[in-house]
């Protein structure tokens, strides 16, 4: 795969490592003191969406999406799962690539999103493959797990193509972050539910990638007290619209937080060459 | 009512395997044999549609009917189908609401990309309009009134040359897996999950066949010296299936489509497959009918009535998908969702065929 040149779209180079500390600090403090001091400086999620840092992600190194920024050429994202558009007028990609270009300032997202109807256990990885191939992204945003549950797979054979479709993303050296099912309250006691978002925790674990708690954080949502407008259709559907408008913004906050994690890549001699998932600092 | 026939008995079978298969997870899944080969029952139905044009298009006796007619003929089947889309789609759309509703659980709203139609309707009924919006499995017929709304062009012209409307097809077929030309998807992006300009190869193989296969006894000749070869393919497609050996679409050379196994493009690899397991599969029909009356008479049924019976099969295998969420799936479910799913198959023959015999001839 060959990477893009560089494109010279940053207009302030020198901010680079300091922006990224401010945001990746500012988002953690705020996430983890769950205050609403600082909002405005800081890359935070807005008030509906404030949840917990340890009930929303789990980070780890974006060496791929690390070298985009160092570079400073685009950072090619694609986005795969889930709809495009709860409310038309800012749909989840729209959102994110707003939301990751304010966390990131100094560089540009290259935002693409494909919806992936069907089963991980069966054929819905095939169609990933195909997405990659044609999308050429350095870093793929996947909303997992969700048919799955519904459909009642085996979550052994979820796991397993999940595990292998990761590994096989990372073996082209292709950063992931996996995003786990919705959480409701119809499914907080589903064995079977809770045993595929265990299997996605296991596999983000296994593989080292970044994990966005969606059905933690949903869980954690749920047990707030309302405050906000209520649904025409209950509390279910309430909690649901607004696990899909945050859905970005927790996106947004798990890379900032892992590309801040990850360590700058080796000095480039091959400048062309994607860096190996295990490249260490330098 | 025709007799039961090969045409049909392999239709019908596509059917149930595609019912089947659109219920994922479930016990029976693994004994289709989409499990076991490259290729699989979507390619059977496209294949036998074009088939099927073959002999629609021609009078008993093999003179083809007058041109005006034919190109009426399909234009009135596109349209069918497309009513067939939109009905489906609605109330495929109204089931998935539904079960939401009466299960209060939201997440079943996201499923099969439905979360798009109900997040923003306003641009969602265009396209499910304009075909543009396909639900996840509810992607065939949109491909399928593509198809027959093109079949005109490929009907003309395999009249004067049946060589002529092949090589226009292939050559369509390989300017779009080298392009990769495919229509959008809107709302939304990307594309659509079987691309038109790639699976109407297909389509224009089963006419063009079927013309052969009645007319020219060398065709009939090869098409049995090749079994073998069919075998060899399908014992091949069961290997690199059981294994899961296939390429690596970000390791295989440019054009990439070319090499790889995509359902969406019916890429070289799965169209070699299938055109293996046809030479090896054609001539089992006349071996088993006759020790298999019952079945292929109830096989030859659906697939007589193959709109009726795909439409009412995409909907059955949603409804299971449902039963099989809420009640937790298992043998016993999976049994009683496939059985009242071929029953209601089953029934849904009978009734159209009913009905058509029922029905008193419009007046003029």
């Amino acid at each position: 795969m060959v990477r893009r040149m560089a494109v010279p779209q940053n207009p302030a180079p020198a901010r680079l490592m300091p922006g990224l500390r401010r945001a990746g600090a500012g988002a953690l403090l705020l996430l983890l003191a769950g205050s609403p001091a600082g909002a405005q400086d800081a890359v935070g999620p807005s008030l509906e969406c404030r949840v917990p840092g340890s009930q929303l992600y789990t980070v780890a190194t974006l060496p791929a999406s690390k070298v985009a920024l160092t570079e400073k050429h685009a950072l090619r994202i694609l986005a795969v799962g889930g709809s495009a558009a709860p409310g038309a007028s800012a749909s989840y990609p729209v959102r994110l690539e707003s939301a990751l270009e304010h966390a990131l300032p100094q560089v540009d997202v290259v935002m693409e999103h494909r919806g992936l109807p069907g089963e991980i256990a069966s054929g819905a990885a095939e169609r990933l493959r195909t997405l990659v191939a044609e999308a050429d992204p350095d870093l793929v945003v996947w909303q997992v797990g969700t048919h799955d549950a519904i459909a009642r797979v085996d979550p052994g054979a979820f796991k397993d193509a999940l595990d292998d479709a990761v590994a096989w993303l990372k073996s082209h050296g292709i950063d992931v972050v996996l995003v786990d099912p919705l959480y409701t309250a119809s499914v907080a006691g589903d064995a079977d539910y809770n045993r595929i978002v265990d299997s996605v925790k296991e596999v983000a674990a296994k593989q080292g990638i970044p994990l966005v708690r969606r059905f933690e954080a949903l869980r954690y949502l749920a047990s707030r007290n309302e405050k906000g407008e209520s649904h025409i259709l209950g509390r279910q559907f309430r909690l649901n619209d607004l696990g899909l408008r945050c859905m970005a913004e927790h996106v947004a906050l798990t890379v900032a937080a892992s590309i801040g994690q990850t360590p700058p890549p080796a000095p480039k001699a091959t400048p062309t060459a994607k860096p190996a998932p295990s490249d260490s600092p330098g | 009512m025709r007799e039961p026939n090969a045409i049909d008995f392999w239709r019908g079978f596509a059917l149930i395997t595609i019912f089947i298969n659109h219920i994922p997870g479930n016990t029976f899944e693994r004994y289709t044999f989409s499990q076991y080969g490259i290729s699989d029952a979507a390619e059977l139905f496209v294949f036998l549609a074009g088939w099927s044009i073959g002999i629609a298009t021609r009078q008993r006796d093999g003179t083809p009917e007058p041109r005006w007619r034919s190109v009426v003929r399909m234009l009135a089947r596109t349209v069918e189908v497309y009513r067939a889309q939109i009905s489906v789609m609605l109330l495929a759309l109204a089931i998935i609401a539904g079960a939401a509703l009466i299960l209060d659980n939201p997440l079943i709203l996201e499923w099969h990309n439905a979360g798009n139609f109900f997040a923003d309707p306003i641009q969602s009924v265009c396209g499910m309009a304009l075909l543009t919006y396909q639900l996840g499995y509810f992607n065939i017929l949109p491909l399928y009134v593509v198809l027959i709304g093109i079949a005109p062009v490929i009907v003309l012209i395999g009249r004067t040359s049946r060589l002529a409307a092949l090589a226009l097809s292939v050559g369509l077929y390989l300017a779009s897996l080298v392009e990769e030309w495919n229509l959008p998807s809107w709302p939304g992006e990307g594309t659509w999950f079987f691309d038109p300009f790639c699976w109407q190869l297909l389509l224009t193989l089963g006419f063009v066949t079927q013309d052969w296969s009645r007319t020219s006894p060398a065709f009939r000749l090869w098409t049995r010296r090749l079994v073998p070869l069919g075998l060899v393919i399908v014992l091949v497609g069961i290997t690199l299936s059981v294994l899961e050996i296939r390429p690596d679409p970000l390791m295989v050379p440019e054009p990439r489509l070319l090499f790889t196994l995509e359902k969406t493009f019916l890429t070289p690899g799965r169209l070699l497959h299938f055109l293996g397991v046809l030479l090896a599969f054609a001539p089992v029909y006349a071996l088993i009918a006759p020790r298999i009356g019952m079945i292929v008479g109830f096989l030859s049924s659906l697939g007589r009535n193959s709109l009726a019976v795909f439409s009412m099969g995409s909907l059955l295998s949603l409804i299971g998908q449902l039963v099989r969420f809420q009640t937790g799936g298992g043998a016993l479910i999976d049994m009683a969702v496939a059985g009242s799913g071929l029953v209601a198959l089953g029934i849904t023959a009978w009734f159209v065929e009913w009905r058509s015999r029922k029905t008193p001839r419009p007046r003029a």
